[in-house]
């Protein structure tokens, strides 16, 4: 009669998983017995997980889990198109040819210390005080370019989602913002300034 | 003064206080999340202005964070699971008190985005704010390790 013994070592596994799989249900198992309390938190946080996932798949403004560019946080998917960033060169053109009007995201001391020439100012993080005055300032049929300090400000970008959602359409964001018109060395009030002395 | 520790230690290992306790801190847990999974970009403008976190974790935070305030926040009310929801709600409300700190250390002017994020009555983050959340911390503490 022939033997059916299997050797040790390549003895197949229960239910045919794999020894990662058993190996980490093991261990699962072992801290749940350990800290069963830890063990459950960290199952709500992944429903919780689970459910922003699906709830942002749905939402019509919904997030991009990763931002890209970076800086652009806060941005919804939905949005993502209707906010081109321009560099400074493009910007330069849209000053030259009038087609724009700036708008400088800034605090209003950094705005009166310098700005570019025909900007005007409405500070983001003044957003709910000053709307109520400069909607009538903004006129809706004109195209904008909106900039803050630099990379990443974001201020300017979520000015622009402000805007998006009050009916605003032709917005371009200054990449790079102030920073980059400044060392492209274009024009800035402080230059006019010191040229007419 | 013994005794009156000794009477405040005994109520507040009582099962029926800790129950309402845990009630009252899933509802406030609930209500917190509520505005910040309907507006996840003001939520998300928030987060990025307590300047805490690498700018590429932003929306994932802002996005997960309020569903944890909620899971939390309804096992606590439900009673599932009451010690662990604690102990996340703890997590949480630690969360809270250093970014709070931090915000005042380094005086940033930044809302709280603790209910409100929409703008309709924000309220800035401050120190009456740690205090309050130090209350909340006090709470999700005893659930934690009295539930």
């Amino acid at each position: 009669m022939a033997s059916t013994t299997v050797e040790p070592s390549k003895k197949p596994h229960p239910g045919g998983r794999c020894p990662l799989v058993c190996g980490a249900l093991a261990l699962v198992r072992r801290l749940a017995a350990r800290c069963p309390h830890a063990t459950r938190a960290a199952a709500l946080l992944a429903g919780a997980v689970l459910l922003a996932v699906t709830f942002n798949a749905a939402a019509p403004l919904g997030l991009p889990w990763l931002p890209s560019p970076p800086g652009r946080v806060g941005i919804p998917r939905a949005y993502a198109s209707r906010l081109p960033e321009i560099n400074a060169a493009h910007a330069l053109s849209l000053y030259r040819s009038g087609e724009a009007l700036f708008v400088d995201s800034r605090d209003r001391e950094d705005y009166e210390e310098d700005h570019i020439p025909g900007a005007m100012n409405f500070p983001m993080r003044r957003w709910a005080e000053l709307w109520p005055e400069m909607q009538s300032r903004l006129p809706r049929d004109s195209a904008f370019v909106l900039y803050c300090y630099g990379a990443h400000c974001g201020l300017s970008t979520r000015q622009g989602k402000m805007l998006l959602q009050n009916d605003y359409d032709d917005l371009l964001v200054l990449d790079y913002g102030w920073k980059a018109w400044r060392e492209a060395g274009y024009p800035t009030v402080r230059d006019l300034e010191s040229a007419a002395d | 003064m013994r005794r009156a520790a000794r009477y405040l230690g005994h109520l507040l290992s009582h099962g029926a206080v800790v129950r309402i306790v845990g009630l009252g801190v899933g509802l406030v847990f609930i209500y917190a999340s509520l505005d910040k999974i309907v507006h996840p970009d003001r939520f998300a403008d928030i987060v990025h202005d307590y300047d805490m976190l690498p700018l590429v974790l932003v929306n994932a935070f802002a996005l997960v964070m309020p569903w944890t305030e909620m899971v939390a926040g309804a096992a606590l009310v439900l009673g599932l699971w009451r010690r662990a929801a604690g102990l996340l709600a703890t997590a949480l409300t630690v969360s809270f008190l250093v970014a709070i700190a931090q915000a005042e250390f380094r005086g940033l002017e930044i809302e709280c985005g603790c209910f409100d994020v929409s703008g309709m009555s924000a309220t800035e983050a401050s120190w009456d704010l740690f205090l309050r959340d130090v209350g909340l911390l006090l709470g999700c503490a005893l659930v934690w390790r009295r539930g």
